[in-house]
């Protein structure tokens, strides 16, 4: 799968990165420095600020301190955030389905790369569900429909993928096989996670407690 | 004696006013459930109030300052809109200045605050060709606007990072859907009423969200919905001998109500 891409892996540099609600900080002083192609477990506790990092760098998350890279290069503008999110793919923590009907199909092709997030999908027991309403899918599905997704958004061009739990839903036989395509895709990959099997599968371990990181492995 | 009344010329602008709103407006309701904003329906009414009082008080035509002002308004929420609750809160802070402004303008003006208020209770038998033409334009690029962005709009109601992530221009575009859900609401305030809007924004679209799967289905089912309930409202009306306002609300509420009745698909 992965000689028919090409995909230029992206290196990820955290320097002092600070994020906070309202008084409250999540994320303290991190420092990151990832190599482009390796793979990094992030695990911590519950609220120990892991989604908040993630966010962070995708822009979803405002940052009160401290310097966010993607291949060397900051975002600020609009537009700088619009290339930061497609060179970064995405798998959010599990929650509650949008507010709007989304068609599978929709979801699978809004990657970037329609043909190969359907691929993904079937290989992970979606086929034939594209039709069906994002909403009506399980969750352990939806986590599934995800990950197609992100593995669309590599064939796209995406250098880096960051996923929040995107095993927390599934069943072993699922994580195992979402494990594998995780770490098959030739991309930077950073993965809050509570599943040993992904991170045992990752080059990497860190782990961020009270909004600091520290590395484990 | 229905044949009587529809040679009337005040009850076929009505009707044809009725069809263009079933187009234009069911779809904008769409728009409001699936950013979720049901406030934003009042905030609009009161910022079209203070535009007819503007008007009232310059001799132009209230609804055309009501059209701008809900406009500017629109457009002005979009910054609150990146989290559903600072949009609530936006528009009633809207809604309470609008409304405030308006009884000011009106009392330094001295003008029949009546005058103003009947922009709220406007009614379907005093549409006039002006309104008309502002609910032919809706009526055209509403249903346009979903068709030429339906990949954008279907990914931008479901989640906002997800549309993000998809490249999406969130920002623009959540303006441009709120100025169109404003402008159409103040032009179906004229139609109906400030009380009776939903019968043809709300009432369908609540309607539709069971029936149509997808943005694409459910703005083609709520356009459906919208036809029928202009269509069989006002004859209904006709033919009770009653105001058509409320006969189109319950109409519109009964369809909405038996579409919740068919149980969700789940796999």
């Amino acid at each position: 799968m992965n000689d028919l891409w090409h995909v230029t892996a992206l290196s990820l540099l955290l320097e002092g990165v600070h994020c906070r609600y309202g008084r409250h900080p999540a994320v303290h002083s991190v420092d990151l420095d990832v190599p482009a192609g390796t793979r990094v477990a992030l695990i911590g506790t519950n609220g120990s600020g892991k989604s908040t990092l993630l966010r962070a760098v995708l822009g979803f998350q405002p940052v009160s301190g401290g310097v966010i890279e993607v291949g060397g290069r900051r975002a600020g503008t609009s537009a700088q955030w619009r290339r930061r999110r497609g060179e970064v793919a995405w798998i959010p923590q599990l929650r509650s389905t949008g507010r709007f009907p989304l068609l599978l199909g929709e979801l699978l092709d809004s990657s970037g790369d329609g043909a190969a997030a359907r691929g993904a999908a079937a290989r992970l027991g979606l086929a034939r569900l594209e039709s069906r309403g994002v909403h009506t899918l399980s969750g352990g599905q939806a986590q599934r429909a995800w990950l197609a997704r992100a593995v669309g958004a590599v064939a796209a061009g995406a250098g880096m993928l960051l996923a929040d739990e995107p095993t927390a839903a599934l069943d072993f036989a699922g994580q195992e096989e979402a494990a594998a395509v995780l770490t098959e895709l030739p991309v930077t990959l950073v993965v809050a996670t509570h599943d040993r099997a992904v991170a045992d599968a990752c080059d990497r371990v860190v782990e961020m407690a009270a909004g600091s990181l520290r590395e484990v492995a | 004696m229905i044949a009587e009344l529809l040679a009337l010329v005040p009850v076929q602008r009505a009707g044809f006013g009725l069809l263009l709103g079933a187009i234009a407006l069911p779809p904008v309701g769409v728009l409001i459930v699936g950013l979720d904003i049901y406030p934003v329906r009042f905030a609009i009414m009161h910022v079209a109030l203070l535009g007819s009082a503007i008007g009232l008080l310059t001799g132009t035509d209230p609804l055309l300052w009501a059209l701008a002002l809900c406009a500017l308004a629109g457009g002005g929420l979009a910054p609150f809109a990146t989290t559903s609750a600072g949009l609530s809160g936006a528009m009633g802070l809207l809604m309470s200045l609008a409304i405030a402004v308006a009884l000011l303008v009106l009392s330094i003006s001295g003008v029949n605050a009546n005058g103003a208020f009947e922009l709220l209770w406007g009614s379907i038998l005093s549409t006039r060709p002006v309104d008309l033409v502002v609910l032919a334009v809706l009526a055209v690029a509403i249903p346009a606007l979903f068709w030429w962005r339906r990949r954008d709009l279907s990914l931008l109601l479901h989640d906002r990072e997800l549309a993000a992530c998809s490249g999406v221009r969130t920002g623009p575009l959540t303006m441009v859907l709120l100025v169109v859900i404003a402008v159409s609401i103040a032009g179906a305030v004229k139609l109906t009423g400030a009380l009776l809007v939903d019968a043809l924004t709300l009432l369908p679209a609540l309607a539709a969200r069971r029936i149509g799967r997808g943005l694409t289905g459910m703005v083609v089912a709520s356009i459906g919905i919208g036809l029928v309930v202009a269509v069989a409202g006002l004859l209904l009306a006709l033919a009770l001998d009653q105001p058509p306002g409320p006969v189109l609300v319950l109409l519109a509420g009964v369809i909405a109500l038996l579409a919740q009745l068919p149980p969700m698909r789940r796999t």
